[in-house]
């Protein structure tokens, strides 16, 4: 079993200020990275620098393709989630759910169905009518579109309900089950099973 | 597991970005209104001699539609950088100067396919002539989506600060387009071939399309560092 | 031939780095002042006392000893700083950037003193200060995309990220440069069939000839000069808090 990804000697410099330095991990199929750190302190940078959204100083990122080689470049595709959820406040419940790149080709019941799974019945309310706890449901029920060998979410647990909270604990442990890996940022340690490295 | 083309996301982007235009139906009208308040104003300084008017006009209409399609791009990232929807464009394994490309077919739909359509109503209240009308039109479609375009590399380059500043990074490079399309008008006005005009315009809308939208990628990788 | 190549790729290398460009421009600094001072003032000089009176305009055409030169740099700049800017966007090489920003404003003086030279030389030549033909206009353009660029560095915060957003901007400054020029003189010639050039150079004789051409090299001399202190400057700027600066200034913070 070899790691998906790995990261070797990671480190960010911008404007003099060391943003992160010397991140060193793997990812195994179905297992999770949490990192974890206080506001500022760079969880966001390291997660798109790992993406490849932005230049890294030092250290270099290795993707696993489909002939066992590591390269510098990605040949599967990940999901990510950032802080902003990339919810539309135009578009109801349902459509933020059917107009993205991942539900294309799923049957209209399907959706409903993954609507339901996460706990949101009122699928014709625009989105800008929710609450904060009702946006994020929304964005987990997108990790449910299509499998992706590694989930990059910053901070999936801030500003959640205890039920919230053990419903994305719940499709994690599902997910891992099914060989996907998350990692995940945070201010505080989750209960879901990682490895925890501080930043 | 569904594998999706490139071109069934671009249609979820074009749908999406469409319906949200229409719920919001100041992003279609303010530049369309925009562009009549501006030629609204030639007259009204300049005096309503029929001569005069019609003899500005083709300058009259293409100030006015520079300015408004310039004006009115400042949003065409802004909502979704803000909201992350952005991100998906350059985290996917597509080429993302594709994406943008769509990002601009849609802001053009949205402003200068109204200023195309207010732009007849201008040549009626400016006086010029009926047989302009057609090449008045073929040059602002290949300037307006020219100037979507550039608009949207300005915008880039200058999200989340002013829309005078990402115009105004820009206006210089948008005088051969207004220098054409005015030609070409002015040409038709005292019948003149103006084909070479509409050619070049073209030429620079070929070249424009994926040298334009390559560099906007990069401009807006840059709003990440 | 090898170890040319080795040296040229070396020096390079070493030109990215910024404390070893401070090093070698402290160098050249001294030649290069002395150099491009002495050749500037030759051109000047041969050009406004000791040429020969051209038969239809006068001395005034004098002014064009200042006026090609600065409007053939403005030019040559752009170009070069659009070269920084690709080699800045492809290979992110900092010193390319840092080149480019320090480039802008001795291009855009350069742009002005050819319009407002070329203004003093039309209203004793042509009787008005200003005229929209196709060379001035194509100048006056070109001085507007220096404002743009200037003015577009100075918003962004991070200089680096300015650097590269200049970058940018160049890039399609000088795919659109040529396609500028061709535009404005169309547009002279569909509303002006006459055309004329207010600053059209007299039939050049030798004796005009060679001060022009010692005033021309003169003033890419002069150039390389104030790009080397803009952009000593500039280094010094950004990499103040770096130690070969402390270092370099005694500690002094």
């Amino acid at each position: 079993m070899l790691p998906n990804l790995k990261v070797e000697n990671l480190s960010s410099v911008r404007s003099e200020k060391v943003i992160f330095d010397n991140i060193n991990f793997e990812v195994m199929p179905g297992q999770n990275i949490e990192i974890i750190g206080s506001n500022g302190s760079g969880k966001t940078t390291l997660l798109r620098t790992i993406l490849g959204l932005i230049n890294q100083d030092k250290g270099q990122i290795l993707w696993l393709d489909d002939n066992d080689n590591y390269n510098k470049f990605r040949t599967f595709d990940c999901f990510y989630q950032g802080h902003q959820l990339g919810i539309k406040n135009l578009l109801t419940v349902y459509e933020n759910l059917q107009l993205t790149k991942n539900s294309i080709g799923m049957p209209q019941e399907e959706i409903y169905k993954l609507l339901e799974r996460v706990g949101l019945s009122n699928i014709n309310d625009f989105a800008a009518n929710l609450s904060v706890g009702q946006r994020k449901r929304i964005a987990v029920a997108r990790w449910l579109l299509k499998e992706f060998k590694v989930y990059l979410i910053d901070e999936p647990f801030s500003a959640l309900d205890d039920k919230a909270t053990l419903l994305i604990e719940d499709l994690i442990k599902e997910l891992n089950a099914k060989g996907c890996s998350f990692i995940i940022t945070g201010h505080r340690p989750s209960n879901i099973l990682a490895s925890r490295m501080e930043i | 597991m569904m594998q999706s083309s490139i071109s069934d996301w671009l249609t979820i982007i074009l749908r999406r970005d469409l319906i949200i235009a229409f719920r919001r139906s100041s992003t279609y009208i303010t530049p369309l209104i925009f562009f009549l308040i501006v030629v609204t104003f030639f007259p009204l300084a300049l005096g309503p001699q029929e001569s005069l008017l019609s003899s500005l006009a083709p300058g009259v209409i293409w100030i006015a539609a520079l300015l408004a399609s310039l004006l009115a791009v400042e949003t065409i990232f802004s909502e979704d950088f803000r909201d992350g929807t952005l991100d998906d464009f350059f985290i996917s394994l597509e080429p993302s100067f594709i994406l943008v490309f769509a990002k601009v077919l849609i802001h053009w739909l949205i402003t200068g396919l109204p200023i195309l359509i207010a732009s007849m109503i201008a040549a009626l209240v400016l006086y010029l002539p009926f047989e302009s009308f057609i090449p008045m039109i073929f040059s602002l479609l290949l300037g307006t989506s020219f100037m979507s375009l550039l608009g949207a590399l300005g915008a880039a380059l200058s999200l989340g600060r002013s829309a005078i500043l990402s115009a105004i990074i820009v206006l210089p490079f948008s005088i051969p387009t207004l220098l054409m399309g005015t030609s070409v008008i002015s040409s038709s006005l005292i019948n003149q071939d103006f084909s070479g005009y509409l050619m070049i315009m073209g030429a620079m809308l070929a070249i424009g399309i994926p040298g334009l939208c390559l560099l906007t990628v990069e401009a807006l990788l840059l709003n990440y560092e | 031939m090898n170890k040319i190549w080795n040296f040229i790729k070396r020096w390079f290398i070493e030109m990215g780095s910024p404390p070893l460009f401070y090093k070698w421009s402290s160098k050249i600094l001294p030649w290069l002042s002395i150099v491009s001072i002495l050749i500037l003032g030759v051109g000047l000089y041969w050009g406004m006392f000791y040429a020969p009176t051209d038969y239809k305009q006068g001395d005034v055409y004098r002014i064009l000893f200042i006026h090609v030169p600065s409007a053939i740099l403005g030019q040559s700049i752009f170009m070069f700083m659009a070269i920084c800017g690709f080699i800045n966007m492809i290979w992110r090489a900092k010193i390319s950037g840092m080149m480019l920003k320090s480039a802008a404003p001795i291009g855009a003086s350069f742009t002005l003193l050819a319009l407002v030279t070329g203004s003093i030389w039309g209203k004793p030549t042509w009787g008005t200060w200003w005229v929209w033909d196709a060379r001035l206009t194509s100048t006056l353009i070109l001085f507007f995309i220096y404002a743009a660029l200037i003015g577009l560095h100075s918003t962004i915060e991070d200089k680096t990220k300015a650097d590269r957003a200049v970058s940018i901007l160049s890039i399609v400054g000088i795919a659109i440069i040529p396609v500028i020029k061709k535009s404005v003189d169309w547009w002279q010639t569909l509303h002006q069939p006459s055309t004329f050039t207010i600053t059209s150079s007299p039939s050049m004789s030798p004796d005009m000839y060679q001060p022009l051409l010692i005033c021309v090299i003169g003033f890419y001399l002069f150039f390389a000069l104030l790009l080397t202190l803009n952009l000593r400057n500039e280094v010094l700027e950004r990499e103040k808090n770096k130690n070969w600066v402390r270092q370099l200034f005694g500690g002094l913070s």
